[in-house]
């Protein structure tokens, strides 16, 4: 009895949050008890698949969707590579758009750094100059390629942007995936967030999140402006990938609405891999010059 | 005998659909059909107001042959109706060279690819770009197609060329890059009397249409008959290839790269051969001049340097992107003469740099702002007969040009509509008030359906290189449907 007990301590250890800094290429999913940094901690972790040593997207299909309904779509792929603080770089990010023919072979290289105060290193094909250009990373509040997603709500947002308050533990009321009509994560286990930005005068003055007790992926995100007033919300499909003995929890969909205009955007990530061993030359400026279009 | 028949079909067709499916999965293609009208708000230039009705095919193909290995094929055609469906003899006359896809120009891009962790090798038709700058400095390796001056993108101004391009990185992000170019292609410039042809072309043109020209009385008559130019260029041997190498690396996040280029010039240079001179007897007696020239391209060596950073860090840099890039040219063919007239075609070494500030101002608008300079080592040549001094000139029009030309290109660019509608203006200035503002705009309509509207304005006088198309202001529309 004392063993099972003594294991299972040990086995609960390994779950959880020790002191400081979560560790590059370990898993971690939020415990009952936990104070509200430290589950957003793990969902940043999770966030930036901080977790693997790299993350393989090969078919991202982004809908843009008007409140008319008009469509229209973008394919990417998407690598990353997590650096682990090596020379001070956090992780490595290549984003390739394969559709609309229009911008095919247009990529975005990004170099994310550890320090949370500095801002990203990005280079640019540009194919219709083809060429790479160096170029100032985006605002933090622009919207990332036309989409409803702001640049940070993808790349940029990071665990020291805002503090956090624990509102409380509740199961998900669902949301209704616009994209298939399908009710999600209904009656889900989540502690529910108040994320406040530290930076004044922000496009938001708090949001409101449901990060799940299974996974640690925030699945859903509720923006609320200076009034008070809901303007926008995001969800996000987190799912455990199973792959031998390493869990991987893997977003494999996002769904952001704009209240306002009644735009919508989502994102489909199909046959995403992990920890595939990709090449860390593949994240520089000669791969960049690779490209045919 | 059914049987037989069956497993005789059956292992007929199996490998076939096998390699169609192989083929499926390791070929992408992609193309566009392209219409671009081009309307003139003027017709002083001997043009009517439709310049421009040109039809594009463009279509490629990438076949990934292996893990490391791939082949890319990238044909394009086009066809300007605007040469057939105009009645002016002037613009008519540069129909064959103007308004189709010339000689073997159809072919973009034929390469095999070779890819791996430390060498890149591509093999065959394709082009390659230099540099940060907007304004070509150091993106000297290929030919220009100047046929519409600097509106069309750069990538299509490139002129393609068989080359050997090797990147080899002995360690990350610092790569060593070969290229032995064994062809060779000049850059091409309008024909005289096409909307964009250079002022010294036209005026050359004109004169060889007003021969002969008395030029002198005493002792007799004497008449300018005939001109004759012969384009020389570079005879077909491995050592006339042009050769190239760049080292890329990092120093923090600090990008720079060393550039070497040696090969000849991609434009042709004016040199006088030999004028002959034949006594006419006969009432009134005269002398009748043939006037020889040659028109050369010249070994030249560049050097360079170039580098690009962004202020990642916080405080009052952050978020700016810094770049430049110098390149000095050896030996480059220079002309001199006086206004309008060029007398002597001599060599002079070129300093030209440039530096580039880009910040995101806005929300969603990046703001460019790039300073270039020209240098020319020798801005004077005294004529060794007559002890006449000579200025330096301006290639495309013969206009007198300063020791030192200064520009300064501004862009601004944004989007709206969740990108479906980008707006960009290009403002070019430069010295002695000349240049051209270009703003553009881009509309998504569908995602396989893009239309472009843009202005081109050319301000400057006659003499300079924006100023000569100062006639020239159009209307620029496109329809893109991409599949």
């Amino acid at each position: 009895m004392r063993k099972m007990l003594f294991l299972f301590a040990i086995l609960s250890l390994c779950g959880k949050v020790l002191a400081g800094e979560l560790e590059y290429y370990k898993l971690y999913t939020p415990q009952d008890g936990m104070s509200a940094e430290e589950i957003m901690q793990i969902k940043y972790h999770n966030k930036y698949s901080l977790f693997a040593k790299d993350y393989y997207l090969p078919y991202c299909e982004v809908y843009y969707v008007d409140a008319s309904g008009f469509t229209r779509k973008k394919i990417a792929k998407r690598f990353r590579i997590v650096k682990g603080g090596e020379d001070g770089i956090s992780y490595k990010d290549l984003v390739v758009i394969t559709y609309p023919t229009e911008i095919k072979g247009l990529a975005i290289l990004t170099w994310t750094y550890e320090d949370p105060n500095k801002s990203q290193d990005v280079w640019l094909w540009v194919p219709s100059l083809k060429k790479v250009r160096k170029i100032s990373a985006s605002e933090d509040d622009d919207a990332f390629m036309g989409s409803d997603l702001t640049v940070e709500e993808v790349s940029t947002r990071k665990f020291e942007d805002e503090s956090y308050r624990l509102i409380g533990e509740e199961n998900f009321k669902g949301y209704k995936f616009e994209h298939t009509a399908e009710i999600k994560f209904e009656g889900e286990p989540c502690f529910v967030i108040e994320c406040v930005p530290k930076q004044l005068h922000w496009y938001y003055a708090k949001r409101i999140i449901w990060v799940t007790k299974s996974t640690g992926g925030n699945i859903f995100e509720e923006y609320y402006d200076k009034n008070g007033k809901l303007f926008k919300t995001i969800f996000r499909d987190w799912a455990i990938y199973e792959r031998g003995i390493k869990n991987y929890p893997t977003q494999h969909a996002v769904e952001c609405k704009d209240l306002r205009t009644g735009h919508r955007t989502t994102v489909l990530n199909l046959e995403q891999e992990y920890d595939k061993g990709i090449s860390e030359q593949e994240f520089t400026v000669k791969a960049l010059m690779r490209s045919k279009w | 005998m059914r049987i037989i028949l069956f497993i005789t079909l059956i292992t007929m067709v199996l490998p076939l659909r096998i390699f169609a499916l192989q083929l499926n999965d390791s070929i992408d293609y992609a193309g566009f059909l392209k219409m671009e009208i081009r309307l003139k708000n003027n017709t002083d230039n001997s043009h009517q107001h439709l310049s421009g009705l040109k039809n594009t095919f463009d279509i490629g193909f990438d076949y990934k042959l292996s893990e490391n290995w791939s082949f890319f094929f990238h044909p394009r055609f086009f066809y300007d109706f605007a040469y057939d469906i105009r009645e002016q003899e002037e613009f008519d006359r540069t129909q064959h060279y103007m308004g189709h896809t010339q000689r073997t120009e159809w072919l973009r891009d034929c390469y095999l690819d070779y890819n791996s962790d430390n060498l890149d090798i591509r093999l065959g038709k394709q082009q390659v770009a230099w540099g940060h700058m907007d304004i070509p400095i150091l993106d000297k390796v290929m030919p220009f197609d100047l046929t519409n001056w600097f509106l069309p993108d750069l990538a299509d101004m490139r002129i393609p060329l068989w080359m050997a391009k090797i990147d080899y990185s002995p360690k990350l992000n610092s790569t060593l890059q070969f290229l032995i170019i064994p062809d060779f292609e000049a850059s091409r410039v309008a024909p005289p009397g096409a909307p964009f042809s250079f002022s010294a072309y036209n005026n050359f043109y004109n004169l060889t249409q007003s021969l002969p020209i008395l030029v002198g009385t005493v002792p007799f008559n004497t008449y300018l008959n005939n001109i004759y130019v012969d384009t020389i260029f570079p005879s077909k041997q491995f050592e006339n290839s042009t050769f190239g190498v760049r080292f890329s690396s990092m120093l923090g996040n600090l990008e720079y790269t060393l550039n070497w280029l040696y090969g000849f010039t991609t434009s042709s240079y004016l040199y006088e051969e030999d004028t002959v001179a034949t006594f006419v007897p006969g009432a009134p007696p005269h002398i009748e001049l043939s006037s020889y020239n040659s028109r050369r391209f010249k070994r030249v060596q560049m050097m360079g340097l170039s580098f690009a950073k962004s202020f990642v860090d916080p405080g009052l840099l952050e978020g700016i992107t810094l770049k430049g890039e110098f390149a000095y040219i050896h030996d480059e063919p220079t002309y001199y003469g006086t206004s309008g007239s060029r007398e002597l075609t001599e060599v002079s070494d070129k300093y030209n740099w440039g530096i580039a500030i880009e910040k995101d101002v806005v929300k969603n608008t990046t703001l460019s702002l790039q300073l270039i300079q020209f240098i020319v080592d020798k801005d004077k040549r005294v004529d060794p007969t007559t002890g006449t001094v000579y200025k330096v000139l301006d290639t495309s029009t013969y206009g007198v040009i300063d020791k030192v030309e200064t520009s300064i290109a501004l862009k601004l660019m944004t989007d709206f509509m969740y990108e479906r509608v980008k707006p960009e203006i290009t403002v070019i200035y430069q010295e002695d008030n000349q240049g051209r503002i270009v703003p553009k705009v881009g509309v998504e309509l569908r995602d396989n359906l893009w239309l472009k509207i843009g202005y081109a304005h050319f301000y400057g006088r006659p003499d300079s290189s924006n100023g000569q198309f100062r006639n020239n202001d159009q209307l620029m529309m496109e329809v893109k449907y991409t599949f």
